[in-house]
């Protein structure tokens, strides 16, 4: 067999620092073997011990511009922990509004300008030209929606920075950082949220009125944006896509938008809030549904250095977590991370910055994914939501009446695909988007019956105590994201976090096994044109990018050991 | 100074979040796309070549362009930094922040800025990261991240002869980063004169006033209120505002009149200040330095009496 080594580096059109590494089969076509990995490191858990953990809400925002909230979110939720402060329930519903905020702008920068462009006629003519011809013919079926006539036209409408969903994606994202912005008062990295609420004053009706009023830009947005990717990638898959970046079922979701009343800064209500989530946590090993319960799914992580470019050398803390479950020493409670730079291209040693984070049950470990897929697959299974029915997700937006958009009232039906693919996880990212625009909706609903109740504090006073620990996990757009913080003596002795790219793009773990990504290039199909040396390698691109990675995170999340103390300068901090 | 032709952007992220991009894209006046597409005619024609989130290239294809940027192929270009630059003599045995590779050639961030700051017309530092090294650069500093300023030095100058020019915020508000780098590119074109900078290197159009003096609450500070918890409608002051000793226009909106630090109840927490995010912006809660707050009031006092006294003073106009 022959075969082609091919570097990759940078992969751009993603957040942060990503390069891969495959071997493929030039006479099968087909990618033999696969390394992702990342080469940039700055050492954010360093930063953060010895400080005050509420510092770590604002600095852990900053590992990703993209996709700051749900850091602010899950390190909100744990700081409330450790402090043992509740929110009242207009401060959930604001936190949640800020992150679906997010989420929205999030979802159609990931489907068009990032993703997307790979499917434009751009790109399509110079790497699949054969598809290119066959688009001109193809009718799009769902032209009344979209507007577009053909799958070329779509395709156009997807060319960097002058076809049409590309430009008017990003005028449309504005609109979602602006509504962070009402009570985040700034993004990227939003600055209200504090322990025990969130710091938005001079609350009124005007404040939803104004995010409304962007949300139905977003609703009418997702409409098109929804039948152009089905119509797309229906024709996609029909050219033999199905079998690129595909891998066996196993997902993992931490759940997201907390239901206002029911939240708390309780370690042992997380999972019972966890269920009211309108986004269902839940983890799915082989297509089957395991487990909902956000304490089982936090007991079940544990972190491995694998092939990363760590030592591993530290000592167990915690053997159970506040409820009594027994807790491993990789359990991110009790995981210390000191760097050790490696050699740069070693296959056969360590390769990245990104270490092997997996999920156990049954003493197994599983290599599990993570992201908009994941998490529509657990809340269409799990039936913990209305909208749920057991194979799919039923939701429907409302009139429209934005010019130059859709207006009608849609019903919009999420199926969970056969299997996971790169094309799957495109068609759920921009279903996540229609189905946020839909919770968001909801939640201003929430938020103003609170505002009817009278019931507007947005924050519970507290003491800064002197020990805690806690737990926080909400979904980012490229899936979940959790944090774990141990307080000692007023200040952070230990913060861990994950980002959805220390999971998928996750190296090979001490089994040996290869993270998702990594998994998901593997047998990959090779589609491209072109004589094999000319190949640049678009369907290793269209597999990475599907899972949207996002580097900043992935690699800033860990902790230094207690040699590296804070030494900050003498201040006097209870002023 | 004039400058006709294409002028190319080379965008390096660093030890970045890509957050400075982000906000980048939500500017207004002008928005990203008009700069790119030529709606603003005295701004020419400006070209995007290397920017890693938004390129369609990938690999090969796109770091063949920062090797070729420094062998004169793009001139003239602006070089924008976003993110840190980290000391590579620190990672000892390995790497800290490699941008791309070509042929066997690792290029890491170092050398690159090192490399393009030999010929670029112009440089900005995005953000307070490629500023002044902000975050990875907190305390103690694990990768010996440092900003461009520092990397570069305060007497460096470009091809256009003008000083490292920085853009702190973290991120920046998005009209501050477009009309940063707008204004240089007016500069290159013989159109306006070059913007003064203050001792960080500051545009003083844009970062010439604290967040404080910009404050719209700043009337709840003249009358003497203070917000005791976070959501009350007051001066910040007492829960941990440090907008008295941050220079940051951010406090009065974040883009399109929406958001804005103080205005939505925020304090400001320092994150365009060349300490941040050590001592005095942190602890974030703690309060600003109490001199910034004396030496306010005694000035504060002074004034309010020579105000008195003008107000009492018969009227000319
Ligand atoms: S201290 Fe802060 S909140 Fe108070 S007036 Fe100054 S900037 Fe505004
Ligand atoms: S926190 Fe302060 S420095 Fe940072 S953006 Fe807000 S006002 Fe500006």
């Amino acid at each position: 067999m022959a075969v082609r080594e091919l570097t990759i580096e940078p992969i751009t059109r993603i957040e942060g620092h990503l390069g891969a590494h495959v071997k493929i089969d030039t006479d099968a076509r087909k990618i033999t073997d696969a390394y992702v990995y990342s080469p940039m490191f700055r050492g954010f858990e360093i930063i953060l011990v010895g400080r005050e953990p509420s510092e770590a809400i604002m600095i852990t925002q900053r590992s990703c511009g993209v996709c700051p909230v749900p850091h602010a979110y899950s390190s909100a939720m744990a700081v409330d922990q450790t402090y043992k402060v509740s929110p009242p329930p207009m401060a959930v519903a604001l936190r949640v509004l800020v992150h679906g905020a997010e989420q929205l702008y999030d979802a159609e920068v990931g489907v068009v300008n990032l993703e997307g462009c790979d499917y434009s006629e751009t790109l399509v003519k110079k790497f699949n030209p054969d598809w290119w011809e066959e688009a001109e013919k193809a009718n799009a079926e769902r032209v009344d929606i979209h507007g577009y006539e053909k799958i070329s036209d779509i395709m156009r409408a997807l060319n960097p920075f002058t076809g049409e969903l590309y430009v008017q994606s990003l005028l449309i994202q504005k609109a979602g950082h602006n509504m962070a912005a009402i009570f985040g008062a700034k993004h990227p990295h939003v600055h209200s949220f504090v322990p025990g609420g969130i710091s938005k004053a001079n609350l009124s009706p005007s404040d939803f009125e104004a995010y409304l009023t962007l949300l139905m830009r977003h609703i009418a947005f997702s409409k098109k944006l929804v039948a152009a990717t089905d119509d797309l990638l229906d024709f996609v898959l029909k050219q033999g896509y199905e079998d690129v970046g595909t891998r066996e079922a196993n997902l993992f979701s931490v759940g997201a938008y907390d239901a206002p009343e029911q939240y708390s800064a309780e370690y042992s209500d997380i999972g019972k809030f966890g269920k009211a989530r309108l986004v269902s946590p839940g983890v799915i090993l082989n297509g089957e549904l395991v487990t909902t319960d956000l304490v089982e799914i936090n007991v079940g992580v544990r972190e491995f250095i694998g092939r990363g470019w760590y030592e591993n050398d530290w000592e167990q803390e915690f053997s159970t977590d506040p409820l009594g479950n027994k807790i491993e020493r990789e359990h991110p409670w009790n995981k210390r991370t000191k760097p050790k730079p490696g050699k740069y291209g070693d296959w056969t040693g360590a390769y990245s910055w990104v270490t092997a984070s997996r999920w156990f049950k049954g003493g197994k470990s599983h290599v599990v994914e993570l992201g908009p897929l994941a998490r529509m697959w657990v809340t269409a299974k799990a039936g913990l939501v209305p909208e749920s029915t057991g194979n799919s997700l039923r939701f429907e937006l409302p009139a429209s009446p934005i010019p130059g958009f859709f207006a009608e009232k849609l019903e919009l039906e999420w199926k969970i695909p056969e299997k996971p693919n790169a094309v799957e996880r495109i068609r759920a990212r921009a279903y996540y988007l229609a189905y946020t625009a839909y919770c968001m909706l909801k939640m201003v609903g929430s938020a103003l019956e609170l505002l009817k109740a009278g019931k507007t504090e947005v924050w519970t006073e507290y003491e800064r105590p002197k020990e805690g620990m806690g737990f926080g996990a909400v979904e980012a757009m490229r899936g979940a994201c959790m944090h774990w913080c141990v307080m000692k003596n007023g200040k952070i002795h230990n913060y861990q976090y994950h980002a959805p790219s220390t999971w998928n793009l996750s190296c090979r773990d001490p089994e040996g096994q290869p993270g998702p990504v990594e998994d998901a290039l593997l047998q990959t199909p090779v589609t491209e044109a072109g004589d094999v040396d000319g190949w640049k390698g678009i369907d290793v691109v269209r597999t990475v990018r599907s899972f949207d990675p996002c580097l900043g995170c992935a690699v800033h999340v860990h902790v230094g050991n207690k040699v590296v103390r804070h030494k900050l300068l003498p201040y006097p901090s209870n002023f | 100074m004039s400058v006709s032709g294409t002028i190319n952007l080379i965008w390096l992220e660093g030890q970045d979040c890509a957050g400075c991009t982000i906000s980048t894209k939500q500017a207004s006046n002008p928005t990203l796309i008009d700069v790119l597409v030529g709606t603003i005619p005295a701004l020419g024609e400006i070209r995007l070549v290397f920017h890693p989130t938004l390129m369609p290239d990938w690999g090969e294809d796109a770091a063949k362009v920062l090797v070729d940027a420094a062998d004169g192929k793009y001139d003239p270009f602006v070089l924008v930094l976003e993110g840190a630059i980290p000391d590579e003599s620190k990672a000892v045995g390995g790497v800290f922040c490699v941008v791309g590779e070509v042929g066997e050639r690792i290029l890491k961030l170092e050398d690159v800025v090192r490399d393009l700051s030999k010929r670029c017309a112009a440089a900005v530092a995005l953000g307070s990261c490629a500023s002044f090294g902000g975050i990875p650069h907190g305390s103690p500093n694990p990768t010996g991240a440092r900003g461009l300023l520092d990397f570069l030095g305060k007497d460096w100058k470009s091809g256009l002869g003008l000083p490292v020019v920085c853009v702190p915020g973290c991120p920046p508000r998005p009209d501050n980063i477009i009309q940063a780098l707008g204004s240089l590119v007016l500069v290159a074109r013989g159109v306006t004169p070059v913007p003064e900078l203050d001792e960080w290197h500051r545009p003083k159009f844009l970062y010439g006033y604290t967040a404080h003096e910009l404050c719209p609450i700043c009337g709840f500070y003249a009358e003497g209120k203070d917000a005791h918890a976070f959501g009350e409608l007051g001066c910040l002051g007492g829960i941990g505002c440090k907008g008295i000793i941050t220079n940051c226009n951010a406090s009065t909106s974040w883009t399109d009149g929406y958001g804005g630090c103080t205005r939505t109840g925020v304090p400001c927490f320092g994150c365009a200040d060349p300490n941040f995010p050590d001592p005095p912006t942190s602890p974030f809660f703690a309060k600003a330095p109490a001199m910034a707050f004396v030496k306010e009031t005694f000035a504060g006092n002074w004034g309010h009496f020579k105000m008195g006294l003008a107000r009492l003073k018969r009227r000319k106009i």
